[in-house]
């Protein structure tokens, strides 16, 4: 069985240096737990970035070489198409650049593969991928997918394996150009990023600081429920009456 | 000399007027006991004469007695429904709803698009996959129910896909969570449409996100496909609109993909939850003694146990599970505090928590004031009459 895991040009949050994103080297790590034979791919200008990720357990890199600004997909398509691999697994948002995460899925689409969003747990029997799926709340959802698939990978995964530097100077680069395919210029305009402030709904914005902790720490709902010496049963009752009707609680057996 | 003893409680009860309601008193009428008592400003208003600008008294006593100014008594007039009939544009929203309940994003998501809607007359259309409740209140004129019959997000995206194609909407907006994150990338490699992903802010000319590890804002006027990340818009609050179900428009989804062989999701073992990821959190404060007793009720009820600080320094529950400021700082639905006092440092744990349900023995607690159901009991004897409950209905 033979994975690819896709390396973005990536840089270090705080620092600013060459450095994968974090959910790319948990990647690899997946993809060790399933099989030896696993390559990155990187399609774009420079691979100091996926050059380090050789360190974190990668053999082998493919470096698909572009333009600066141009798209990386036609080249990663091309290049996946002609290693035919099982399996690929991408980050869950690129290291650097828009960041928005869409790579994986045009690639989906232009391959005409499954795509698994976001798992965190992988196994292979019979062809068959079973990913589970990270979801908010630690909630798990298990996909059982034909190969060749895509899978995203979610920052719940195991961690990576630490850097070797041993290993990062044996990992072997094969260099090869890319698909030019320039970007039209309709490109959104920036600027240094501002931090927004959050907004929250209360009537407290600009009020006096103990207003504010009075938002901050009371219910945002309708006075509630009180009742003074109930029974234990009458309180144990009401309890899962309310708990039922916000429904964080499963119906009782035998009713609706 | 000695003057007659007033009862003011009975005076004001005298003057109580009928009606439903909150108490009302009429507080202009004589009282019934005691001095006379004079209103200066209403017996010079009931001599003025009606019809100059100059004031003009009539002391002739020709305008009769005082007449009584009357109070509405009847309950404050329903909110009226904002209906928007012909709308200029359309801004579809596809909230997440998980239950068929608006999640706060989802009402954010609800927010951001009333005001893209508001700024030409258009109409929010919530396009919905299942029933979802308080749509109205929450700012949506129209609601399409659309087919969801499989939970493979590929088969609602191409759902999405088609109703994006026949009802040309101006936006379509979805949230920047798990799911919304991930079907609005899987409809925009589908249809090709660009994709405006976690805006921090949105308006009808201006949408922001940032990018390149948050060093770099881009910004630009929205595309088509937006998704709004957490706390960037307020909910609407304004009149409620009148969610009017429409039906769906037709077209034909493709197939599902050949390659997905099931999707189905794993419970969850709620005690080995971390806190901050937990849906449903039973913690348990000073107030409890039996700790065995504590933990099979969070077992029995499926939730996901912590406890107040000061448990945690008597070792009573492991550190790992203390909820507050110096706790984790939870993120549930539901809290349900046993024994817990409310202290700043506890509250700010469960500040984002919805609802939250408290047994204390102290009506004044605070943490009964922040309950949606306070229960004032001994948890101790709450918690068996709880388990018992639940056995006997596994029971039935
Ligand atoms: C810097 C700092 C940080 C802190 N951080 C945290 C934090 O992160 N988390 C935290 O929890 N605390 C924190 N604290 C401690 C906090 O101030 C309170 O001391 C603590 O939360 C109180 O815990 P409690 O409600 O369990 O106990 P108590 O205040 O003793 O309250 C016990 C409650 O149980 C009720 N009760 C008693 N018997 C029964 C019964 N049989 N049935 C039902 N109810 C009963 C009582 O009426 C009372 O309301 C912090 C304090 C400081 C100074
Ligand atoms: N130029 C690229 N070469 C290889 N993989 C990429 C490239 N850009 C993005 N990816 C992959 O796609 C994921 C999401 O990227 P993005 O859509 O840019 O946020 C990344 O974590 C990478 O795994």
């Amino acid at each position: 069985m033979k994975a690819l895991v896709l390396l973005s040009d990536g840089r270090h949050p705080v620092s600013g240096r060459p450095a994968p994103a974090g959910t790319e080297l948990q990647a690899i790590a997946l993809a060790r737990g399933l099989t030896e034979e696993v390559a990155g791919l990187y399609a774009g200008p420079d691979a100091a970035a996926a050059r380090t990720a050789l360190g974190h357990g990668l053999a082998r890199l493919e470096h698909r070489r572009l333009p600066e600004g141009d798209d990386p997909l036609p080249s990663l398509a091309a290049a996946i198409a002609a290693a035919a691999p099982d399996l690929v697994l991408a980050g869950r948002r690129a290291g650097a650049g828009a960041q928005t995460g869409l790579v994986p899925y045009q690639l989906a689409e232009a391959l005409g593969w499954p795509l698994v969003p976001d798992v965190v747990a992988l196994t292979v029997a019979d062809g068959v991928l079973e990913a589970v799926q990270a979801l908010p709340k630690g909630a798990r959802r298990r996909w059982r997918v034909k190969l060749p698939a895509l899978v995203t990978v979610h920052p719940a995964a195991p961690v990576a394996a630490s850097f070797a530097i041993g290993m990062a100077r044996s990992g072997h680069v094969e260099d090869a150009p890319g698909i030019d395919a320039p970007q039209d210029g309709t490109a959104l305009e920036e600027r240094p990023y501002r931090p927004r402030p959050r907004l929250i709904a209360s009537a407290a914005a600009g009020a006096s600081a103990a207003e504010r902790l009075k938002a901050a720490t009371q219910s945002a709902g309708p006075g509630g429920r009180v009742m003074v010496d109930p029974t234990p049963e009458e309180a144990a009752r009401a309890i899962l009456e309310h708990l039922r009707a916000l429904g964080v609680l499963k119906p009782a057996p035998g009713r609706d | 000399m000695s003057r007659t003893r007033r009862d003011p409680r009975e005076e004001r009860e005298a003057r109580r007027l009928a009606g439903s309601g909150r108490p009302r008193w009429r507080l202009d009428a004589p009282p019934t006991s005691g001095r006379l008592r004079r209103d200066p400003r209403r017996e010079i208003d009931a001599l003025r004469v009606a019809g100059t600008t100059r004031l003009r008294l009539d002391r002739t006593g020709r305008a009769g007695p005082l007449a009584l100014p009357t109070i509405d008594t009847a309950a404050v007039a329903a909110p009226t429904i904002r209906i928007v009939d012909d709308p200029a544009y359309l801004v579809t929203v596809v909230p997440d709803a998980p239950g068929g309940r608006l999640a706060p994003l989802d009402r954010q998501l609800l927010g951001a698009a009333r005001t893209l809607a508001d700024a030409g007359g258009g109409a929010v259309l919530v396009l919905s996959f299942g029933q979802i409740d308080g749509l109205g209140a929450a700012g949506a004129d129209r609601i399409v129910a659309l087919d969801a019959e499989s939970g493979d997000p590929s088969a609602r995206a191409a759902a999405l896909a088609i109703a994006l194609a026949a009802l040309q909407p101006r936006h379509m907006l979805l949230p920047e969570s798990a799911g919304g994150g991930d079907l609005a990338r899987r409809l925009a490699a589908k249809t090709g449409e660009a994709l405006f992903a976690g805006a921090e802010s949105l308006t009808a000319r201006l949408a922001t996100r940032p990018a390149a590890n948050r060093r770099i804002e881009q910004r630009g006027a929205p595309p088509r496909l937006v998704t709004l990340a957490p706390d960037a818009h307020l909910p609407h609050a304004g009149a409620p609109h009148e969610a009017r179900a429409i039906a769906a428009p037709e077209g034909r989804a493709d197939a599902p993909h050949t390659g997905i062989l099931s999707i189905e999701d794993l419970p969850v073992a709620a005690d080995a939850l971390p806190l901050a990821e937990a849906d449903f959190v039973i913690s348990a404060g000073n107030g409890i003694t039996d700790f065995e007793l504590f933990r099979a009720l969070a077992r029995a009820l499926g939730a996901t146990p912590g406890a107040s600080r000061m448990v945690c320094d008597a070792g009573l529950m492991p550190r790992a599970a203390q909820v507050g400021a110096s706790g984790t700082v939870l993120e549930a639905s539901c809290y349900f505090a046993l024994g817990i006092s409310g202290a700043p440092q506890h509250l700010q744990g469960v500040a984002r928590c919805e609802h939250v349900v408290a047994v204390n023995t102290d009506l004044h607690a605070a943490m009964v004031e922040r309950a949606g159901l306070a229960i004032i009991a001994d948890a101790q004897q709450v918690m068996p009459a709880l388990i018992a409950l639940l056995t006997a209905e596994g029971e039935e």
